[in-house]
């Protein structure tokens, strides 16, 4: 059977992150969340799963947290899912994950694709699918909008910045999908409850015999913060604050 | 020879990287897949140019053999420009090479025998510094480097590596620009989720005729509303721009946005929320209904 798998990622929630005055970062209120990105890639993998009769399975690579994240990911249509657990994740860079997803998917049996998105709503690297291709010596389509599947045969177009091309591979593939592949729907409650019954696997990164530590060292973290002028018309009549705008931008010489 | 390799599908990034690479005092060497695009590098502060030969037209097919060369030649950096084209096959050089790789870099420095970057996490909210031992891969956008001018010619050599051909292309189709490309206009109005329907998308085209604009929106209005073609909208997974202006209308102003607008001249947003993010990232902003405020306002410009 035709295992079609889609790594994701369990990230911070950017919106719970607060940068303090002297730009340091406190995640400490951060909710985790299945990155925003990777609900479309899991939606891509259940389709094809279907399209070559296949399972659909999720492969999470994350620390003890990303534990969170197994449910929300089979209520998305997964048959199995994965769970790649090891502490460096959290401090890990794009070779590191590269290295971890790579030998975790070499222990699935009769894998046809792997899917990801093009990136993580944290880093936005975009340096997976590739490392995924070249470590595992599988051909690689990035930047994907849209796919059709014949037998073995997968047929992409490549949202590009100044074309959309039409590329073919024999499968096993792997697959970057841009978010406009397909909606990445909000499970509704059947799929919820059926996910609690959907089989589980923890691996550890430990067990995987590979180099764990990443080969690019963080050496400084801070917030950014725009440094712009911030000048906000509240007061006064609705008219008297849109002609105090317009008055703003003559001065600015933008109209 | 060492040094550094540079690669761009958009020769003039490629040129900008080029610049940014001299800045080193290393040697550079430009790869490329393209004849007229060699010839276009001469005299862009380049070493050498190498013109890739081979059996596929897709430059991410040679990437093995570009890690192969990388290696061979001992080079310390590969500095790639980041396009689709140009992220992918970065990313699979440094899977091939297993090394360190940053990716869309703001900025990159050489000190103490070592480059170190700096990038942008969550959406633009949080910068990091990084750095490595060794040969390591970083993507750099345009822009962000001024090209060289007048520089002594480079000379050009013919290089035929060997490319991976499962992946075949079938056919390539230019991007349908109907609308004007939204990276290089001057002005733009952008529409966010508080607007109701798609009709109201005439406010705005009122608004960007009264200013002489061409209207963005955000992710969701194109991806979820379908309102309006993906190539419109502006955030991190979409168009990043650096306008004269950028004026927007019922938009929250959430991190991965105003990541595509970080860099505009002249910020202006109207909301119905003084809490929205939009205004902490703004010049200058109006809190009101934008279906009040900006009839309004194109009545106030209209008047000189």
């Amino acid at each position: 059977m035709s295992h079609i798998i889609v790594c994701y990622k369990w990230v911070l929630d950017e919106a719970d992150i607060r940068v303090n005055a002297d730009l340091s970062v406190d995640i400490g209120k951060a909710k985790g969340k299945i990155s925003d990105y990777d609900k479309n890639a899991i939606e891509a993998a259940v389709r094809a799963a279907a399209a070559l009769n296949g399972k659909a399975i999720g492969l999470t690579y994350g620390g003890s947290e990303a534990k969170l994240s197994i449910k929300d990911a089979l209520s998305r249509g997964l048959d199995e899912c994965y769970y790649l657990n090891g502490p460096e994740a959290l401090k890990t860079d794009g070779a590191g994950t590269g290295r971890a997803l790579a030998a975790a998917i070499k222990r699935i049996n009769d894998v046809r694709m792997v899917i990801c998105a093009e990136g993580a709503s944290d880093t936005y690297a975009r340096q997976t699918a590739p490392r995924i291709g070249a470590l595992l010596n599988l051909p690689v389509v990035t930047s994907v909008s849209q796919i059709s599947i014949q037998g073995e045969l997968l047929t992409a177009k490549r949202t590009l910045d100044d074309c959309v091309q039409t590329v073919q591979v024999r499968l096993p593939a792997v697959v970057a999908v841009l978010p406009e592949i397909n909606p990445g729907p909000i499970p509704g409650l059947k799929a919820v409850l059926a996910a609690s019954k959907r089989p589980q696997f923890e691996m550890k990164t430990a067990d995987l015999g590979i180099d764990l530590v990443p080969l690019s060292t963080v050496a400084d973290i801070r917030g950014y913060v725009m440094d712009r002028k911030n000048l906000i018309f509240r007061d006064g009549d609705t008219a008297a604050r849109g002609s105090a705008l317009a008055t703003a931008l003559r001065k600015a010489g933008v109209v | 020879m060492a040094g550094i390799y540079v690669y761009s599908d958009q020769v003039d990034i490629a040129k900008e990287i080029i610049a940014c690479g001299k800045s080193t005092a290393k040697p550079v060497t430009v790869l490329t897949l393209n004849g007229e695009d060699a010839r276009a590098l001469e005299d862009s502060g380049a070493d050498r140019i190498r013109l890739i030969t081979g059996s596929s037209e897709i430059i991410e097919n040679y990437a093995q053999a570009i890690a192969g060369l990388l290696q061979a030649e001992d080079a310390e950096l590969f500095a790639v420009g980041a396009t689709p084209r140009g992220r992918d096959l970065a990313a699979r050089v440094a899977g091939y090479l297993d090394c360190a790789m940053v990716s869309d870099v703001a900025t990159i420095d050489y000190q103490n025998q070592a480059f170190t970057c700096t990038r942008m996490l969550y959406g633009g909210l949080v910068q990091q510094t990084e750095t490595w031992q060794g040969l390591g891969v970083v993507t750099i956008a345009g822009g962000k480097f001024a090209p060289l001018k007048g520089a002594k010619k480079a000379p050009t050599d013919t290089l035929e590596l060997a490319a991976d051909t499962r992946v075949k292309l079938i056919e390539t189709a230019p991007m349908v620009r109907q609308e004007v490309d939204i990276g290089r206009a001057e002005k733009v109005v952008c529409v966010g989720m508080a607007l109701d329907k798609v009709e109201d998308l005439q406010l705005a085209k009122d608004l960007a005729d009264v200013i002489n604009a061409e209207i963005g929106c955000t992710r969701s209005i194109a991806e979820e509303r379908h309102w309006l073609p993906v190539s419109s909208y502006i955030g991190i997974s979409g168009a990043v721009i650096k306008p004269r202006l950028y004026l927007s209308m019922g938009v929250s102003g959430q991190i991965q946005h105003v990541y595509g607008i970080r860099d505009a001249q002249l910020i202006v947003a109207i909301d119905i929320n003084e809490k929205a993010p939009i205004f902490k990232a703004a010049d200058y902003g109006v809190v009101g209904d934008l279906y009040e405020v900006v009839p309004l306002l194109i009545e106030a410009l209209k008047k000189k």
